[in-house]
């Protein structure tokens, strides 16, 4: 929920009104710590009695959590000065753990490779970039062939890049440093580092059923001068392919990914005409698609009438199901993707 | 305008609105084409050699059915060496025209003389290697086995070779760049060949293009010829991609791959589609009715099959893009006129189809 146009909040009881710019700040700074760690950032804080602490559920969403919290401040008269003693909590605690994984992680790794270069740098956005230059045990590392990874500690997602061995060694380190049980590789590549988090943040524009689909002359689009002596014979063809496609696409920018590959083991079947191959084995093969942009060049399949629309859900499905490697199996008589391991 | 996918219900005979062949051979009168469903009436002759039924191609054509060797057919004066140098390297393919006054005595002459003409045209900087002016020696030699019938002419391979620079002797000379012409089964394509003229039809050149060029210029003006890029139709790769799939192969199978680039988008899109040889081949067999022949409407019908169950996942018309490039365990072809042979046992019939288009391309 947004913070404008909302009035000075008001506690019916004290007649105190907590100013809006602190309850906002307060609502942010919670939003921002991991799920895992409120309850021992509030303990910390020592702000909220120990039964209001109990009244909040971690396990509601985090916009939840961080509401319940920012009334319970209201009750207790919370000012900026308490709103700062937080967020310097959080801070510390975010460097501390930000210390802890960096620590924890080198000496993970130096511990198994002796030639081994590693370097973090933070960004604004609270990701850190680590880079790992990698050697034998009697070689020095080369640093031509570093690797780079990139975490954002408040997530459990990782994003790696060059990596051409030692993968179990790094997935050990990163989970003995980041505190989590386990890590297991996502399906899901591309050269967009900022597309990825997209997809796995769930950042870009999801599609949801539209209860309101909006009529096409909505858009801020010139109308063309078309010479009216000129009809086109399937409009309403046309118009239907756009609505669908907006549909399954979304109006936003697509997640920008180079390929997807499908491996299919499905059985062969062709027009009824075609009895053909009445084998009851699977027709193996493997698709591959590619571009600089897949998303929106799949997009402009269907208006381009080289695709039918709606486009397969196979195709569709690839940023909600953040993976862009499939194996497809026929299930009885029904084709559906049986995606590995998702 | 989406194209229909539907195929043509098994058991009708393909069209003919022309005379039987033959036992001698003859070739059919009018045809209609598989493309473009116009009439032509051409002349015909006898083809001289008992073995093989053909058509003949009409201003590039493809024609209703092609003949499948299903033996090697190499020659047995073949060098095995040098077969085996031909084969897994990438080749641009040319259509070249007959060339005039050429001797199979004089190889050592032309050599020497290709010898100079590379050498001078290096001086004046046009080619690609610096640094390595020490010597460049070039050589003809006759590539024994490579022909389809005895009218063929003997096929014809062109090195460059970079000497060594080592002071050791008897030190290898490099070989920067390989070109071979050679004409297969191509006699029954050429009609009324003049004495002077040698028609070694398909050129096929590996290594730098600027090499390519001063080769190709020395031979367009030593024997008034012409060389031109052969590239390869979409209707084409799917004959290969049929042909190709049918054949045997005792050792490594390799997936039967087409590649399709998909036009007239904003964002180039490219669908590979690659199947398990053993299913491409079990879809093939059902499909082909005639061992060691091939018909316009079977290879549609491998091919809509194809693309129906493409469809049935994706939703997308593959038949709406275009095919540029089939790999199969025998060879791979790309639309721009490259190939690639992997196979001793099937290079007589991958080089007959390949002068067929070269010669069809010429007409």
């Amino acid at each position: 929920m947004a913070a404008s146009g909302r009035r000075l909040r008001g506690d019916p009881e004290s007649g105190f009104t907590m100013d809006e710019t602190v309850a906002e700040y307060i609502r942010r700074t919670v939003l921002k710590i991991p799920r895992r760690e409120i309850m021992e950032m509030l303990t910390i804080w020592d702000f909220l009695s120990k039964t209001q602490l109990q009244t909040i559920n971690v396990h509601h969403t985090k916009e939840r959590i961080s509401q319940e919290v920012v009334t319970l401040c209201e009750e207790n008269c919370a000012g900026i000065k308490q709103a700062a003693i937080l967020d310097m909590i959080c801070e510390e605690t975010d460097s501390l753990n930000l210390a802890d994984f960096k620590y924890k992680f080198k000496r993970s790794l130096q511990t198994a490779l002796k030639n081994v270069t590693i370097n973090f740098r933070e960004y604004e956005d609270n990701a850190l970039w680590i880079r790992i230059a990698w050697g034998t045990q009697y070689t020095k590392p080369n640093q031509y062939k570093a690797t780079y990874i990139v975490y954002h500690l408040q997530t459990p997602y990782v994003f790696i890049s060059s990596l051409r061995s030692n993968l179990p060694l790094l997935c050990q380190a990163l989970v003995h440093a980041s505190n989590y049980h386990d890590i297991h590789e996502m399906e899901l590549r591309s050269r967009c580092l900022d597309s990825l988090k997209d997809i796995v943040f769930k950042r870009y524009s999801q599609t949801f059923q539209t209860y309101h689909p909006r009529p096409l002359q909505e858009r801020n689009v010139a109308p063309e001068k078309v010479d009216p002596r000129i009809i086109q014979e399937n409009k309403r063809e046309k118009e239907r392919i756009q609505r669908v496609n907006q549909e399954v696409f979304g109006n936003g920018l697509q997640p920008k990914i180079e390929f997807a590959q499908y491996k299919l083991e499905t059985m062969f079947k062709g027009e009824p005409e075609m009895d053909i191959l009445t084998e009851k084995e699977p027709f193996r093969c493997v698709v591959k698609f590619s571009s600089p942009h897949l998303l929106e060049a799949l997009k402009s399949l269907a208006p381009a009438g080289m695709a039918d629309a709606p486009l397969s859900p196979l195709l569709t499905c690839i940023p909600q199901k953040a993976r862009n490697y499939f194996k497809i199996k026929e299930r009885k008589d029904i084709l559906s993707a049986s995606c590995l391991g998702s | 305008m989406r194209r229909s996918g539907r195929p043509s219900p098994r058991g009708r005979r393909p069209q003919q609105d022309m005379g039987t062949p033959d036992s001698l051979g003859m070739t059919p009168l009018g045809r209609k084409t598989a493309e473009t469903g116009i009439n032509f009436t051409s002349t015909t002759r006898f083809s001289r050699g008992l073995t093989f039924i053909r058509t003949h191609t009409l201003f590039g054509q493809s024609p209703a059915r092609r003949i499948i060797p299903q033996t090697s057919l190499l020659q047995e004066n073949a060098d095995p060496q040098k077969i085996a140098f031909l084969l897994r390297k990438q080749w641009t393919l040319y259509s070249v025209t007959p060339m005039y006054k050429f001797s199979y005595g004089n190889l050592k002459e032309y050599s020497r003389l290709l010898s100079a003409f590379v050498a001078a045209e290096k001086q004046k900087g046009l080619a690609v290697e610096v640094g390595n002016d020490l010597g460049i020696k070039v050589t003809l030699s006759a590539l024994l086995g490579l022909k389809g019938t005895d009218q063929d002419q003997a096929a014809i391979l062109v090195q460059i070779a970079s000497r060594s620079q080592l002071p050791v002797e008897n030190a290898e000379d490099r070989v920067v760049w390989s070109g071979w012409f050679c004409c297969v089964s191509g006699d029954d394509f050429l009609e009324n060949v003049p004495e002077d003229f040698t028609c070694l039809s398909l050129f096929l050149a590996n290594g730098a293009e600027s090499y390519t060029t001063i080769v190709g210029t020395w031979f367009q003006k030593t024997f008034d010829c012409c060389f031109s890029r052969l590239t390869i139709s979409p209707l084409n790769l799917a004959w290969m991609a049929a042909m190709w799939t049918g054949c045997e192969v005792d050792s490594h199978m390799a997936a039967t791959e087409l590649v399709f680039s998909v036009p007239c988008l904003p964002q180039t899109l490219d669908i590979s589609y690659a199947i398990h040889p053993e299913d491409a081949k079990a879809l093939w067999d059902t499909v082909q009715k005639t061992p060691g022949e091939v018909t316009q409407e079977e290879v549609n019908l491998f091919m809509d099959c194809l693309y129906s169950h493409f469809h049935r996942h994706f939703k997308i018309h593959l038949s709406a893009t275009r095919l540029v490039k089939v790999s199969t365990s025998i060879a791979s072809a790309h639309c721009d006129g490259t190939i690639k042979i992997l196979h001793s046992k099937h290079l007589i019939g991958v080089l007959m189809l390949l002068t067929e288009l070269a010669i069809s391309q010429i007409q």
